[in-house]
């Protein structure tokens, strides 16, 4: 049976700077991949490189068991691989269900009259809403209105209705409190089980933990491991994020100076 | 609760019980332009009040004239600003489209000209224009350079090649006869015809005029009505013959006037009873009754206003008896006594109106009976006012318009009154009500728009016999472009996936562009549409001025701007209407014309806009923070 997106051995270089090298994990339809790392750890590169973004100088990525390589943004979103980035590209003036179709929008008639189909649109995006468990109260409210929680689900859902095979989640929950986090996971877990590979990134083992089938560690542009989630208990995985040795040193150095 | 609510959130996927409902006035306040509307009825009623031809229909025609090409390109740069880019050449632009133009028409040789005929030479200028948009846009895009600055760049380039061009090209600075090209006279109708009112004469304009304006206002009550008031669970059709007897009463009302200054006493009580009997019995039909009334109640919270109001509204009639209405001298530099009465009187009652608003708006939470004789007590007070104007003003326009307006604002002030005594007011969502009301809405202004337009157009042989020069008025075809231009606009920003895709690129660019939308085609067809516009205003000036100097529209790319922001455009992008920029360029030819006609020094002008801008932008500001909290 091959994966819903395998990578084997990816390396990016930036001249003689190794962003990324040797990594290797894949990503199940319905199935959480978590990546955790922290900042520098290269989970940037990592997105942008299967975002269609950058390409890998090595290894090897393959969708459906084709290999693949993404000259662009546009190219990755064809493949079904939808990215919610951090700041959510979303017009906070503009209405949820003008976000929500914004650049694909719904028309009818034949030009010169071909408008919105507004009837459809706002329907269309009330119920997908409905769907991964978002309530809005009113999908005419400027986005602008929403709480971080609620913005994150409507990029989400947007993602999922755009016929995405894989939600690649740029750390969602990092600016949300804890209540919001956990609305943001319980929508992960939603995407999840409507058969979409998730990737979700974050910094956060606690987030990680609960909703992710497997995990990818990264540090300093290299991988730690590749687990899946019955090898790792929790303990291991936040001792492993923490950096270990390296939190113990620093302990060390703190106290000791 | 009742079947009604569970209808209403069946049929309506978009309500949601965690809303509370938004009343028609809230609705309304949220929108950007409501400053600007505002400002427009104050200015108007201002010049109105202060001079003699303001508000005819020569001043009509006049203030549209004036409005068209400045609106045109408003609109234009408005729909620019709301895609997050500014256009300085755009002013510059519509000169040089114009010079263009006239130079592709002229006889070749020594004249200069290229001697093509109008037909190759209209769609030729067109050509140019939408390429120097593309331009613009394309540099925009290219050099990553705030558009402030490029179209700077611009504009120095086409302020020079104008002058330098039409030097080189005829040897003056300024490039002429328009009407040397060959096909003139048939461009000439599309571009440059008029209509003369004092030669459409219509005997039956007055009769055309009011029934459609009654009618029309009948219309738009009902779907306030409509709007406003909850239905009941199932129609009383014992309402429908009162509602018939009140509209027939209207009809019989309205013919039974013949004039509008108050001697018709019978025709107003029988037009009063049979609105008063059409309201009950509409009601009757479709709404709900009130159950429980609640007790009349004067609590402090409207003492406070309601006796601000009274005391604003006595100052006011004081002032109006103790100024002299017919001294003409200066009581203070620039300001006659019988000046002075006008803007006292009018910015006192203006202070009542405002305190008295603010006491009906507080008296809906004590009760709906203490609401209720608010707005009534309101109309009656109107109505006395409308009598004092009538018995005190010397000024026969005050005597008849300012009666008529007074007395049908009266009138609908105590039909409200009994209304809502009677009907409860809708407090959920019905988009269905909602749907069918703004339908109704729109046939009833429709209807109103038309009888302005033929009262406008026509006129009657009496008031020729009269010899009034005020009443000679000309309407030229360019306020139609206007028009048809702000119609297609806000057709396309509000219809269309372009239009969603201007908003989105004014209000997060990369946002935009990540998420598909072709953000630098955007804005550079916005930038085209701009200079499109700019054509269309050179054309026209050219079919007007036959003449265009070099420097014509040089500087003017700022009062566009100014529209758009009076209007409530953001200066930042993502935010604002056509609709705004079309009232915005409307307040800005009533304050052009209104100062001239007013005999003052022109130059007044700027500083009356410079004042406007600053106050229409702190008041957008203020209202547009109101608006999001109460989304």
């Amino acid at each position: 049976m091959t994966s819903l997106l395998s990578l084997d051995g990816i390396a990016k270089y930036y001249g003689n700077i190794i962003a990324l090298e040797g990594v290797t994990t894949t990503v199940e339809a319905g199935e959480v991949t978590c990546v955790l790392g922290d900042n520098g750890a290269g989970k940037s590169t990592f997105i942008k490189i299967l975002a269609g973004v950058h390409q890998h100088d090595a290894g090897d990525v393959s969708l459906e068991g084709d290999s693949v390589r993404f000259g662009s943004p546009r190219d990755a979103l064809s493949a079904g691989i939808a990215t919610v980035y951090q700041d959510l590209a979303m017009v906070p003036l503009m209405s949820v269900w003008r976000n929500f179709w914004l650049g694909a929008e719904p028309t009818k008639g034949r030009w010169p009259f071909k408008i919105i189909d507004e009837a459809k649109a706002k329907s269309i995006a009330k119920d997908e809403l409905a769907k991964m468990g978002i309530d809005i109260r009113d999908v005419e409210q400027p986005v602008g209105t929403l709480s971080g929680g609620e913005r994150q689900s409507v990029a989400i859902a947007r993602a999922v209705y755009f016929g995405a095979k894989i939600l690649i989640l740029d750390e969602p929950t990092s600016a949300l409190g804890v209540k919001q986090s956990g609305v943001v996971l319980k929508y992960i877990v939603a995407a999840r089980d409507r058969g979409l590979g998730v990737i979700f990134i974050t910094h956060n083992p606690h987030h990680a933990y609960p909703v992710g089938d497997r995990f990818m560690i990264l540090n300093r542009g290299q991988s730690l491991g590749n687990f899946a989630k019955a090898d790792l208990p929790r303990d291991e995985l936040v001792q492993m994020m923490a950096g270990g040795a390296e939190l113990d040193q620093l302990s060390h150095e703190l106290e000791g100076g | 609760m009742t079947a009604t609510t569970a209808d209403a959130g069946a049929t309506a996927p978009a309500s949601d019980e965690r809303l509370a409902y938004r009343g028609l006035g809230s609705r309304m306040f949220v929108r950007p332009e409501i400053v600007g509307i505002l400002a427009a009825i104050m200015i108007y009623m201002f010049f109105w009040g202060v001079t003699r031809p303001f508000g005819s229909a020569g001043g009509v025609a006049t203030v549209l004239d004036i409005s068209a090409t400045l609106g045109i390109m408003a609109v234009a740069v408005g729909v620019l600003m709301i895609g997050g880019e500014f256009d300085l050449s755009s002013g510059a632009n519509t000169g040089a489209m114009g010079i263009v133009i006239i130079l592709l028409v002229k006889e070749t040789g020594e004249l200069g000209g290229a001697g093509l005929s109008y037909w190759i030479a209209i769609p030729l200028s067109l050509a140019i224009a939408l390429g120097i948009g593309w331009l613009n846009g394309w540099m925009v895009e290219k050099t990553g350079q705030p558009s402030f600055i490029v179209t700077l760049a611009t504009f120095f380039v086409l302020k020079g090649l104008k002058l330098a061009g039409s030097k080189i090209i005829v040897d003056q600075i300024q490039v002429g006869r328009a009407d040397e090209g060959s096909h003139y006279g048939f461009w000439q109708k599309i571009f440059g015809s008029t209509w003369e009112r004092q030669t459409h004469i219509w005997e039956a304009r007055d009769g055309v005029y009011t029934a459609l304006v009654i009618v029309g206002g009948v219309i738009v009550m009902l779907a306030v009505y409509e709007f406003v008031f909850r239905r009941a669970k199932t129609l009383n059709a014992a309402g429908l013959p009162i509602l018939g007897a009140g509209l027939v009463g209207i009809g019989v009302g309205t013919v039974l006037f013949h004039s509008m200054d108050g001697s018709d006493w019978l025709a107003m009580a029988v037009v009063a009873v049979s609105a008063l009997a059409a309201t009950v019995g509409f009601g009757t039909w479709r709404f709900q009754r009130h159950t429980d009334r609640g007790a009349l109640a004067l609590t402090p919270s409207l003492i406070q206003p309601l006796g601000i109001g009274a005391a604003a509204l006595v100052a006011g009639v004081i002032a109006a008896i103790g100024f002299d209405a017919a001294d003409d001298s200066d009581i203070i530099p620039f300001v006659t006594v019988q000046g002075l009465r006008v803007i006292l009187f009018m910015s006192l009652i203006a202070i009542a109106a405002g305190y008295v608003s603010i006491a009906i708006y507080r008296s809906r939470d004590v009760s709906v009976a203490t609401k209720s004789a608010a707005i009534g007590l309101a109309g009656v007070v109107t109505f006395l006012m409308a009598l004092f104007v009538q018995s005190e003003s010397s000024s026969q326009k005050f005597r008849t318009e300012l009666f008529g307006v007074l007395s049908i604002l009266a009138l609908i002030l105590v039909v409200w009154a009994v209304a809502s005594a009677l009907f409860e007011v809708r407090r959920s969502e019905d988009v269905d009500a909602d749907r069918l009301a703004r339908r109704v809405a729109t046939i009833g202004g429709a209807l109103v728009m038309a009888g302005i337009l033929v009262r406008l157009l026509f006129v009657i042989q009496a008031e020729i016999d009269a010899g009034n020069p005020s009443r000679l008025a000309v309407f030229s075809v360019r306020i139609v472009w206007f028009v048809a231009f702000a119609t297609v606009m806000s057709y396309i920003l509000r219809k269309t996936p372009f239009g969603s895709w201007v908003y989105a690129v004014g209000g997060n660019k990369e946002a935009a562009r990540q998420i598909g939308v072709p953000a630098a085609r955007t804005k550079t067809q916005l930038f085209m549409i701009v200079a499109g516009a700019a054509w269309l205003v050179g054309i026209l000036l050219a079919f007007r001025l036959n003449t265009i100097q070099a420097g014509t529209g040089n500087g003017l790319e700022f009062e566009y701007i100014i529209a758009a922001v009076v209007g409530g455009t953001f200066l930042t992008g993502g935010y604002g209407t056509v609709l705004g920029a079309v009232i915005g360029a409307l307040i800005m030819a009533m304050s052009r014309q209104g100062i001239s006609f007013a005999g003052w020094n022109t130059d007044w002008r700027l500083v009356f806009l410079g004042s406007i801008l600053l106050v229409a932008v702190v008041a957008n500001a203020k209202v547009r923070k109101i608006a999001e909290a109460a989304r």
